[in-house]
């Protein structure tokens, strides 16, 4: 009998032994672990500022936070800080993905190491990741730059579109979102898109492009600039030329960037609290190596001040709405 | 001082220096001398292997091939683009392969038939070929590629060594056989070292260097392969600036930017280090920004070092003629004082 407990015991043992790297992916935390940061670039001011949301909430559940980026935003260059992150024993790695598809095979290595993955601000596939902290539905922000547009302009006159590229996906479907709108709905019949122009990511482009738009169209009351070089280049732009004001602007860039024109109410920015992103993201990368979260729709995980999220399809966790940014709420966006 | 001079030329600075930091990586790293950590940054640098050995060869005979990163990517996505349209594994690698060696003849071509300077050649063909590669897939990828070649992409030969090295280790010998053992080899020094003479010397340099260029499309094709499995992605944006990675290893390995000089020890010795340090950089939680400060700084201060190392290997060189030739005329005297 002594010696079948004997075996037994070293059989389970040994399968301890063998089992543990195989399985550890599966292990749940009970104390709060070390994660990981994965932005896209390294020196990114956008992924510094979600960083300090990350250390906020780690004060407040402990665990640790590290951050690493190559200097490049390919792909390749972000699979070297996989590994090393891998090798450095995270317990969760918050990637923010260059390429969907290319950064998986090492994403799916690492979890066969033991490494939880989750993605923010940009999705990795979904095959390769637990959950997804996106920080705004794509769809409601181009129709917050209108309505933002139309209330500066009183719903009435010319406006145009500075664009980034002609090829851009997220801008063509606002764009085309807000066209549709435009000529449906009977609150935007006296708006008129005269143009749609584009700033190609440049800021001297932008800058161009701004005055060209002012001068082809004497009567512009407006431009709507969904691209975050973009948004400020016009705003500097019309200062210089001494118009601000008299053409508006709206669209989407870091608030930080703007605060002096939109506390004048020369601009209005559709924007999100990207310090919250790292908090959210930190709250849920601590859910995920508890095994509280695991990426099934209609799950719920609470992260401190924020509150409660709900996991949406395709492991899809939402931010909250994106807000416009006024005179009155400025102050409170860090970036 | 005699016991000090095989490690006072360039290969045995680099190869010390080489051992230096895995040692002390494997020391004092925490999570370096790790099965997987090893593994990866093995894997890591598979790519760039591959394309210095073609360069090495290419600056040798005083010439350059910037577009590899580019014929890399072209190759890439003509191996996706014939996977997407259900052409079979083998004739999709082939024809990446042909792309490959079509793309450096054009380089070679324009530099030897039309004596242009493949400086700039290249700098042209970099944007052509990845421009095409563009004209092909647009900004869309392929990643739905056949187990076969994203199993070599990720799986290992044994525990630690990464399938997608074998290319590498297959052609490194054939390389080094070619340059350091045959008439080729001593040919391509020869070009290197004073194209005129090695014309009135009967060597047919024009036929080595365009042979050169397409060997460098062919193993930039082999990279292309290689990486499209490593990233399970056929794309042409892929290993965007790594003809500078590769130019930097050539450099730091000794291979000297005005060519005839250098050799396989020193390159595949900066390879290595370059490697070692880039992943202990990363271990010690140091960005990729400040990552590139370093290596840029070990290129220059390896440049200086080596001259300087030069120079006293002369000096002491030239003591020692002075020391014997007055010996030599002291003897005389002794001799004539008889």
């Amino acid at each position: 009998m002594n010696r079948f407990k004997t075996t037994i015991l070293a059989a389970t043992a040994l399968a301890c032994v063998v089992g543990a790297p195989a399985f550890a992916a599966d292990t749940c935390h009970t104390e709060a672990v070390k994660v990981g940061f994965l932005p896209k670039l390294d020196t990114d001011p956008y992924f510094q500022v979600a960083k300090t949301g990350a250390e906020e909430a780690q004060k407040e559940i402990g665990g640790s936070v590290i951050q690493q980026a190559p200097s490049q935003a390919t792909a390749d260059a972000q699979i070297e800080f996989i590994n090393n992150l891998v090798s450095q024993k995270v317990d969760v790695i918050a990637i923010a993905g260059n390429d969907a598809n290319a950064v998986a095979p090492a994403l799916k290595r690492a979890k066969q190491q033991g490494v939880q993955v989750i993605a923010y601000d940009s999705d990795v596939a979904a095959a390769a990741r637990t959950v997804f902290l996106n920080q705004a539905n794509t769809a409601q922000l181009g129709q917050l730059m209108l309505d933002s547009m139309a209330k500066m302009i009183g719903n009435e006159g010319e406006f145009a579109i500075l664009s980034s590229t002609p090829t851009a996906s997220n801008q063509n479907a606002w764009i085309a979102s807000m066209k549709d709108r435009l000529a449906k709905d009977p609150a935007f019949a006296k708006m008129k898109l005269v143009q749609v122009a584009f700033g190609q990511e440049s800021e001297q482009i932008n800058q161009q492009q701004t005055l060209a738009l002012a001068q082809a169209f004497p009567n512009l009351k407006g431009i709507i600039v969904p691209a975050g070089i973009g948004l400020p280049a016009a705003a500097r732009a019309l200062e210089q030329a001494g118009m601000t004001g008299k053409i508006k602007l709206s669209g989407l860039a870091p608030a930080s960037l703007l605060r002096k024109y939109i506390k004048a109410g020369d601009v209005q920015d559709v924007w999100w609290n990207v310090k919250d992103l790292g908090y959210l993201t930190y709250y849920a990368a601590q859910a995920v190596a508890q095994c509280k979260l695991t990426g099934k729709a209609g799950e719920t995980f609470k992260a401190g001040r924020l509150g409660e999220y709900t996991v949406g399809e395709k492991g899809e966790v939402l931010l909250g709405p994106p807000v416009v940014v006024t005179p009155d709420n400025v102050d409170s966006f860090a970036f | 001082m005699r016991l000090l001079r095989p490690f006072l030329n360039w290969d045995g600075l680099l190869a010390t220096l080489a051992v230096l930091a895995l040692t002390y990586a494997t020391l004092a790293v925490p999570n370096f001398a790790t099965g997987f950590n090893i593994s990866q940054a093995i894997a890591g640098i598979s790519e760039k292997a591959l394309l210095v050995l073609p360069m090495a060869l290419l600056m040798i005979t005083r010439e350059i091939d910037l577009s590899v990163a580019s014929m890399l990517a072209l190759t890439s996505v003509v191996l996706g683009a014939l996977i997407q349209a259900e052409v079979a594994m083998p004739l999709a690698i082939a024809a990446a392969l042909l792309t490959g060696a079509a793309a450096g003849l054009v380089n070679g071509m324009l530099v030897t038939r039309l004596g242009l300077s493949s400086l700039v050649v290249t700098l042209g063909t970099m944007a052509l070929f990845r421009g095409l590669g563009y004209v092909i897939l647009g900004p869309s990828s392929v990643n739905v590629l056949p187990d076969a070649l994203t199993d070599f992409g990720i799986n290992t030969l044994g525990p630690i060594l990464p399938w997608t090295m074998i290319p590498f280790l297959v052609l490194a010998p054939i390389f080094v056989v070619l340059l350091h053992f045959t008439p080729t080899g001593r040919r391509i020094y020869a070009i290197g070292g004073n194209p005129d003479t090695a014309r009135y010397s009967g060597v047919n340099a024009r036929r080595i260097r365009l042979m050169l260029f397409v060997i460098s499309g062919l193993v930039s094709a082999v990279a292309g392969i290689v990486f499209t499995a490593r990233l399970s992605n056929a794309r042409a944006d892929n290993a965007i600036g790594f003809e500078l990675d590769v130019i930097t290893v050539a450099l730091l390995g000794g291979i000297n930017v005005f060519g005839g000089r250098g050799n396989y020890a020193g390159v595949f010795c900066a390879l290595a280090l370059i490697a070692t340090l880039r992943n202990v950089l990363g271990l010690s939680q140091i960005g990729g920004d400040a990552q590139g400060i370093v290596i840029g700084l070990l290129l220059i201060v390896s440049l200086l070092a080596s001259n300087v190392v030069q120079r006293i290997l002369a000096a002491v060189q030239w003591r020692n003629t002075v020391k014997a030739q007055q010996r030599d005329v002291a003897n005389a005297g002794t001799t004539k004082g008889r």
